[in-house]
């Protein structure tokens, strides 16, 4: 795909006014909690897969910031909700 | 499946001292928003009003400003990939220019985060005055520290690029600065909403 930073600039920068939006409207709820937490994690992978470019990697360096986000949102998720 | 594995670099863009010190950085950082997930957990309602006193359009513009600069970034990078023995001066010309984009948006940052620190200072609020501030100054300011390095890196590498250093059989300096700055995007991409919005 010719335009793929693009593509990928523009769903980053609609995630996070998506973000934003929720805070600055207080419209923030226990349920949408899970849903930003989730597009955190679509953007981190976004970011390491094709701007640090590691889609085109060997799967285990590839899976290493992923594996991070997963963690990392995973233990957030868990204080939040537990 | 079995051809894309077959193009698959065995290894990561850049060199792998910078690789190092990207999974160091992730892991410290990790431990940092997981100690603020459980603080909160414990804290609810002071980390609550706390958070109310930051300024979330200023955290917005700054998540815009990091992820448009690792987009400039990004197609420094291809610029490199794609260059030959033919056009390699043309290509770091070209690199260079969306270096000089992604410098800016990196000072950009940091006068907009030192305006919020300015502003935080000025209330009387400092390291000791709670647990969320505390994180939050911790957080933060080690970020700020990251952005200031990796503006630096770039200029370093735009300096290089202005003189077509990189040629297509080297240009692992470039790739290397380049995965650093996206780790400080990845970074503040978790921090923002963890920080910033989450209540």
């Amino acid at each position: 795909m010719k335009r793929i930073f693009e593509i990928v600039w523009v769903i980053l920068v609609i995630l996070t006014i998506f973000a934003y939006l929720l805070g600055y409207l207080k419209l923030i709820s226990t349920s949408l909690v899970a849903v930003l937490i989730f597009t955190t994690f679509i953007k981190g992978a976004l970011v390491s897969d094709y701007f640090m470019g590691l889609q085109n990697v060997n799967t285990k360096y590839r899976l290493i910031p992923i594996a991070w986000l997963i963690l990392i949102l995973s233990l957030i998720s868990v204080a939040y909700y537990l | 499946m079995s051809n894309n594995t077959a193009l698959k670099e065995k290894y990561p863009p850049g060199d792998f001292g910078v690789w190092v010190i990207i999974y160091v950085e992730l892991i410290t950082f990790g431990l940092f928003f997981i100690g603020y997930a459980f603080s909160r957990r414990d804290n609810l309602e002071m980390f609550n009003n706390s958070q109310l006193m930051l300024n979330q359009t200023s955290g917005f513009i700054n998540t815009f400003i990091l992820i448009t600069s690792s987009y400039f970034v990004a197609k420094g990078v291809q610029k490199m990939r794609s260059m030959t023995k033919e056009n390699y001066e043309s290509a770091n010309k070209e690199a260079s220019k969306w270096l000089k984009f992604a410098m800016a948006c990196g000072v950009a940052f940091l006068f907009i985060k030192l305006s919020e620190f300015s502003h935080i200072f000025g209330q009387g609020i400092t390291l000791s005055t709670n647990k969320f501030f505390m994180f939050y100054l911790l957080l933060t300011m080690f970020h700020f520290m990251h952005v200031f390095l990796g503006t630096i890196i770039l200029f370093n590498i735009h300096q290089r690029t202005k003189v077509s250093g990189y040629t297509p059989e080297d240009y692992r300096g470039f790739e290397s600065g380049a995965s650093y700055w996206h780790m400080v995007d990845l970074l503040w991409i978790v921090l923002f909403p963890l920080v910033y919005i989450i209540r």
